[in-house]
């Protein structure tokens, strides 16, 4: 990523995908989150930390924002001034969007974020500077920034702790931005079975450490490019394209009667990340 | 010196255990620090010139980036391409010698380093793949190393080593943390899809290993040379100019580019970072 | 030209120092990092090992008694992270977050790794030898009826040595206690279905009332049961399921429902009298006992209103088959077995009984059967200690000094037994108060088999096999120590066995044909075993139909006003923390509470009209007082509480048990009164009534919803949309 390549080749690089050009190709990978699935548990939040080597700040640490949840519940009441919440909560699983143009990608003074040729939205922790534009700029809030030096902080990783932490993943230091990768370690080492049996990965080979911990299978990741996997055709069903600010069935008279839809789309960002709406019964 | 307070909270003394150690000292980051608190001084020193404050806020600026600069340059050196990038001489428990083994033998890199081509480590052999030939070869039974040798596997006279202790290898290649070299995609690519031999694929990054006895660090390892391999343009076509393989082999690859006289086919290796970067 | 103070030598400085950092900052190629000089070497690996690649290992999570089956994935020799096991009929390869939380256990720092003998305030190291020894000395010359064995709920091949152990004495006194436990609810179906556990099919209703079973978060097997949800969801015959959740304080299910409604606490059961009477279905017995429950004296009595009753009436005639499911919140009162009772009738005027309460299959093999833990084994344990009768007393995953209602002064009753043993994996409060502390391995370490209580589809047993070598050289398993103390006992019939690993798969091999392995010779069988990390059985089936008597029914009226403590205090029981036991393992402290997401610390849940009538703002320090005491806890303004109603989490407010769960939070179990169901003898953790008042202090809320305060503020981010207004059939 040098200087002049950068600035030669900048439209390329800010381009979103997919275009003619720069399809995806033979990967996008991308998620559907179904809301009514989702119990709100916190299972893929744990698993999510048992993963990737995350952080626990603790209680003061917590109380000025300095978590590190890469994948965080958060729980919505209803807003028309009922006594009780006699319909529920509403629970939205939020991490990383993998936009595919990202607001974090313009801003950073390094390059240390970057979009990878599958669709992801990379984070180089040796090559962040610790700026936080990135942070500031993310309309969805899901990077975290290490303000202190986790890995010698007492009690975070003490003596035997250190032993659960994931080879494959880097334990980030101070200084450094980090966010949800879908599991990249996991993408990387799929791709290397693949690659050794000369095909590409097929659906179901690869899955993130959130969505395996699921237990109602609300989350399905995969690849969106093909055909066969459940996220292609759940994004399919639902009618929403990649590439677009806002879908045509949202154009239609009256809204669309599909549950499919994408969090700040208007924003364009274009996330990878499809949510289906939360349901309620109305017969009762 | 007159460094002012940068971290300027006061440590918050915490009602719970998540105390900060001091930060690692690092010597650039405080040099920084030094350096940017005297011209911080100086600024705010006097002078009601508003040329000297320009030159001043220009030479912090300068100062600021050259220390920036130095932080994120910190881990990822110039390229270093030249043979003689030696890295130190690493005592191992005992000396062995890999001439004897890769060049008088002929012994294929990957009969002891098995795991290359199967995980992302080449991996040591175990002490049982040394002891599976060297139990039967009586000749060298005696000599100095080999008996060091079985000291492991059958214990040591002395009790100090017990019997079936793994020997304690030293390290001599090693990469920092957030770097991932996979093997076994290199031996795929080089050996498997390309034939190479093995002993000259091993040594694009691990040297003439066979002139060697104990292994020693030939190659800077750095990023910069990694990249520089990543960067040529590999000339990777079949019989007739054909392209080798399908969407899967290429992936990865930055795009592939037909040569359309003699319809030979030429990639740069992959550049997307997190490919190593995770 | 510039003349100024800054001069020449002021810019060279600059410079140098700046000079200075990028001379510094140019150091050497890759080197090799400070303290990870060796490789990692190996001696005679296995094939499978590889350097770089996992193996996975299946065995059977203990975080809970589910029973779930987990998948380990092991790098050079050391567990990293647990995935579930596909094969498992419970949890079918899915975790909770407190399944994931299990490696925390497993190298929490705070492990016990000594035996300990208390000399005055302290624990001395001593060896194992001399622990039995003195064991065996304190044993000498007791009756059986002076010994007494605490534990939790126990089940497979630790509970029939443990029960050999006690009876090599004589002793009868096993005490099965767990502090959250449906002990009510088994009680009553025992009475209304003839088993203590149906299986309950979510996945065939189409409408689940539950009245306050927390099945998504802490109830029985939630894991299965949000599985089983997902499958409710999608719908039989394409027909959305419609969950309706009955409570007084909103669980995590409750969350999850279409309609949730506030029940005065205690009026479960007239409410389920009230919905058979809108049903008017009824004949008979059962029509003449709801008679009097129509909708206007149930509305009255319980606040939901008469609309309301109707509309779920209405529902659950037309959609059958539907679940309706007694939980913690119906069962914690005196008359909890009655409002159990009538849940369990209004599943049989439903026609649900044979369809989605049904029949299930047992584990052929009687001395592993779980024998479940509940509460009034404490009180029994209790009374025993209180009257002096005790003069040994073990205790084996159990926490009572932690647990225990306050008003049963559990801790210095406990005192006044002879001589205390505590197995434990962390210095806990009961721990503290031992004469003995033996430190056990994890559960990542140790063998075993388990049999959940509930079971899902098929008869199974869970097997435990360890997933690393022991971290600690001097923890032992409890199958080892059990074993060694058997040795003394009854050296002849035991002797053989070298440890509990001999033990078991001798055990298990003696089983070979019944366990399914008979065509396999033994070697084999035993890997496959292991391998699989469980065996799948077919069992006896325990016929499940309605046989209560109506006519017993008894429900008091709703609970009258108390002026002194005019609110009814109900214990949060969170899927994280449940009882406490994982207070200290920090993932689990850290992971927002789903409802309200505070973390490391214990709330108060308070309804925002209450709130406002006392003047309580978000933060105000709140002492919670009953007849048996008082803690004090944060003020959180929660909507999904009734207003007679408070509460405050379990699980929180440890004294001791390390670093991570010392002094977090307050432990609501301290003032609880002691009241009991009257037809179970369970504890009723419901009626402990309160008054709260501010003491002035307030804190800010440590949580993880922003200060919109879990508002969307007119902005489409958790959508939700009505089921007419949406088109389920073509999604993928």
């Amino acid at each position: 990523m040098s200087v002049t390549n950068l600035l030669e080749n900048w439209a390329q690089f800010r381009h979103f995908h997919p275009v003619e050009d720069n399809p995806h190709d033979p990967y996008k990978w991308a998620m559907s989150i179904d809301l009514d699935a989702c119990t709100g548990c916190n299972a893929c939040s744990v698993a999510c930390y048992a993963e990737n080597n995350l952080p626990v700040v603790g209680k003061e640490k917590f109380a000025h924002g300095q978590v590190m949840h890469w994948m965080r519940i958060e729980r919505y009441w209803d807003e028309d001034g009922r006594e009780f919440p006699d319909q529920g909560a509403q629970f939205l699983p939020m991490m990383c969007q993998q936009c595919e143009a990202a607001p974090c990608e313009t801003v950073c003074p390094v390059a240390a974020t970057n979009h990878t040729p599958d669709g992801l939205n990379s984070q180089i922790y040796n090559r962040c500077i610790g700026s936080r534009y990135c942070s500031a700029n993310c309309p969805f809030k899901v990077r975290y920034f290490n303000w202190y030096d986790y890995p010698t902080t007492d009690n975070v990783w003490p003596a035997e702790m250190t032993q659960q932490l994931n080879p494959d993943v880097t334990v980030r230091g101070k200084g450094v931005m980090e966010k949800c990768t879908f599991c990249v370690q996991r993408i990387s080492a799929a791709k290397v079975t693949a690659k050794g049996e000369g095909r590409t990965v097929r659906e179901g080979e690869v899955q993130t450490a959130c969505q395996q911990a699921c237990p109602t299978n609300a989350i399905s990741f995969g690849n969106l490019i093909d055909p066969e996997a459940k996220v292609h055709k759940q994004w399919k069903a639902q009618q929403v394209e990649l590439d677009k600010e806002e879908q045509a069935k949202d154009k239609e008279e009256g809204g669309s009667d599909l549950r499919g839809y994408r969090i700040f789309e208007e924003l364009r960002p274009y996330p990878s990340v499809m949510y289906l709406e939360r349901v309620r019964e109305s017969a009762i | 010196m007159g460094v002012p307070s940068l971290n300027g909270r006061k440590k918050i003394e915490a009602e719970n255990n998540y105390h900060d150690s001091p930060h690692k000292n690092n010597p650039i980051y405080l040099f920084g620090q030094a350096a940017l608190g005297v011209a911080c001084d100086h600024l705010f020193a006097g002078g009601v010139h508003t040329m000297h404050r320009s030159l001043r806020f220009f030479v912090l600026l300068v100062g600021l980036f050259w220390i920036v600069g130095s932080y994120a340059t910190d881990a990822s050196q110039a390229v270093l391409t030249t043979e003689d990038s030696l890295g130190p001489l690493v005592e191992q428990p005992f000396e062995f010698p890999h001439n004897r083994h890769a060049n008088d033998m002929q012994i294929d890199c990957m009969y002891c380093h098995t795991y290359a081509r199967r995980s992302a480590v080449a991996g040591i052999p175990p002490l049982q793949k040394c002891i599976g030939c060297h139990q039967s070869i009586d000749s060298v039974r005696e000599t100095p190393r080999i008996k060091k040798l079985f000291e492991y596997w059958e214990g040591s006279e002395d009790g100090r080593i017990a019997a079936r202790t793994p020997i304690p290898w030293k390290k001599v290649h090693d990469l920092p943390d957030f770097v991932r070299f996979n093997h076994e995609r290199h031996i795929k690519r080089f050996i498997e899809q390309q034939n190479r031999p093995t002993q000259e694929a091993c040594g694009y990054c691990h040297g003439d290993v066979k002139e060697m006895t104990v292994a020693r660090r030939n190659k800077p390892l750095s990023m910069g040379w990694c990249a520089s391999c990543h960067e040529k343009d590999h000339p990777v076509s079949g019989e007739g100019g054909v392209a080798v393989g399908n969407q899967a082999y290429w992936y990865s690859f930055q795009k592939p580019v037909v040569e359309a006289a003699d319809g030979a086919v030429k990639a740069k290796g992959p550049n997307d970072c997190w490919q190593c970067h995770k | 030209m510039i003349d100024s103070s800054f001069d020449r030598r002021d810019f060279l400085k600059v410079l140098g120092w700046s000079g200075a950092a990028v001379a510094l900052g140019g150091c050497g190629n890759t080197s090799i990092e400070d303290g990870r000089e060796t490789v990692v070497s190996y001696s005679e690996p296995a094939d499978y090992v590889i350097p770089g690649i996992g193996v996975y290992y299946n065995s059977t999570c203990a975080q809970c008694d589910a029973g779930c089956s987990i998948n380990g994935r092991v790098r050079e020799g050391r567990v990293l992270k647990l995935e579930g096991n596909p094969d498992s009929t419970i949890n079918r390869g899915k975790m909770c977050g407190l399944g994931q939380a299990g490696v925390q256990h497993h190298y929490n720092p705070d492990r016990l790794r000594e035996p300990l003998l208390r000399k005055g305030d302290q624990g001395e190291p001593i060896t194992w030898d001399k622990a039995y020894a003195l064991i065996a000395e304190k044993m000498k010359g007791v009756s059986g009826e002076e010994i007494a064995f605490l534990s939790g709920g126990i089940s497979g091949h630790l509970k029939a040595l443990m029960g050999n152990y006690l009876d090599s004495f004589g002793c009868k006194n096993h005490f099965a206690y767990e502090a959250v436990a449906p002990g009510v609810m088994r009680a009553a179906n025992k009475k209304s279905y003839g088993v203590a556990m149906p299986r309950f099919s979510i996945n065939k209703a189409k409408v689940v009332l539950s009245f306050g079973a927390d099945f998504l978060g802490s109830w029985v097997s939630p894991v299965h049961f949000s599985q089983q949800y997902a499958q409710f969801r999608k719908g039989v015959d394409g027909q959305r399921g419609v969950l309706i959740q009955v409570e007084s304080k909103m669980t995590l299910t409750g969350a999850n429902a279409d309609r949730w409604l506030a029940i005065r606490p205690g009026t479960e059961g007239i409410l389920a009298l009230g919905i058979i009477n809108a049903l008017g279905t009824a004949t008979g017995e059962i029509a003449a006992v709801v008679k009097d429950y129509d909708r206007a004296r149930v509305s009255r009595e319980t606040g939901i209103t008469p609309g309301q009753i109707d509309k779920i009436a209405a529902l659950l005639k037309l959609r059958s088959p539907s679940l309706v499911l007694a939980g913690s919140a119906a069962e914690g009162y005196a008359h909890g077995s009655q409002n159990a009772a009538a849940i369990n009738l209004l599943n049989h005027v439903l026609g649900n009984i044979g369809k989605t309460v049904e029949a299930c299959e047992a584990v052929p093999f009687p001395q592993m059967i779980p024998t479940t833990g509940n509460t009034a084994a404490l009180k029994s344990l209790n009374d025993g200690l209180v009257a002096g009768k005790y003069k040994v007393l073990f205790c084996y995953g159990a926490n009572p000094v932690f647990t225990a209602p306050g008003a049963l002064k559990f801790k210095e009753n406990m005192a006044k037994a002879g001589f205390k043993v505590a197995f434990a994996h962390y210095l806990d409060e009961t721990a503290l108060q031992a004469d003995l502390v033996l430190p056990l391995d994890s559960a990542l370490e140790d063998w075993g088999t388990q049999v959940p209580e509930y079971l899902a589809t098929c008869a199974q047993i869970n097997v435990q096999q360890p997933l690393m070598e022991k971290l600690h050289a001097n923890t032992r398993g409890m199958g080892d120590i059990l074993l060694d103390l058997l040795k003394q006992r009854r050296a002849d019939e035991y002797k053989g066995y070298e440890d509990y690993y001999a033990y078991l798969r001798t055990a298990l091999l003696n089983n070979k044909n019944a366990l399914g392995g008979g065509k396999f010779d033994d070697d084999t069988f035993w890997n496959e075993t292991l391998t699989q990390g469980l065996i799948k059985l077919e069992g006896p089936v325990s016929a499940v139909s309605f046989r209560a008597n109506a006519v017993g029914l008894k429900l008091p009226a709703p609970a009258e006003e108390n002026a002194q403590y005019p609110l009814h205090l109900i214990p949060g029981v969170t899927a994280s923390l449940r009882d406490g036991r994982h207070a200290n393992q920090p993932w689990l402290q850290e992971s927002p509470d789903p409802l309200t997401t505070i973390v490391w610390d214990s709330w108060v849940e308070i309804h925002p009209k209450k709130a406002a009538e006392l003047h309580i703002a978000e933060g105000d320090i709140i002492e919670i007082t009953s007849k048996t005491g008082s803690i004090r806890a944060q003020a959180y303004l929660f909507p999904g509480i009734h207003p007679d109603a408070i509460s405050v989490p379990l699980g929180r407010g440890h004294e001791a048990m390390g670093r991570y769960a010392k002094g977090y939070g307050v432990n609501p179990f301290q003032i609880m009164d002691a009241v009991y169901d009257r037809d179970s003898g369970e504890l009723a953790m419901h009626e402990t009534r309160v008054r709260i008042s501010k003491t002035g202090q307030r804190v800010i809320v440590v949580k993880d919803e922003g200060a919109a305060g879990g508002l969307q503020m007119g902005r489409k981010i958790a959508v939700r949309v009505s089921t007419d207004e949406v088109d389920l059939s073509e999604e993928a």
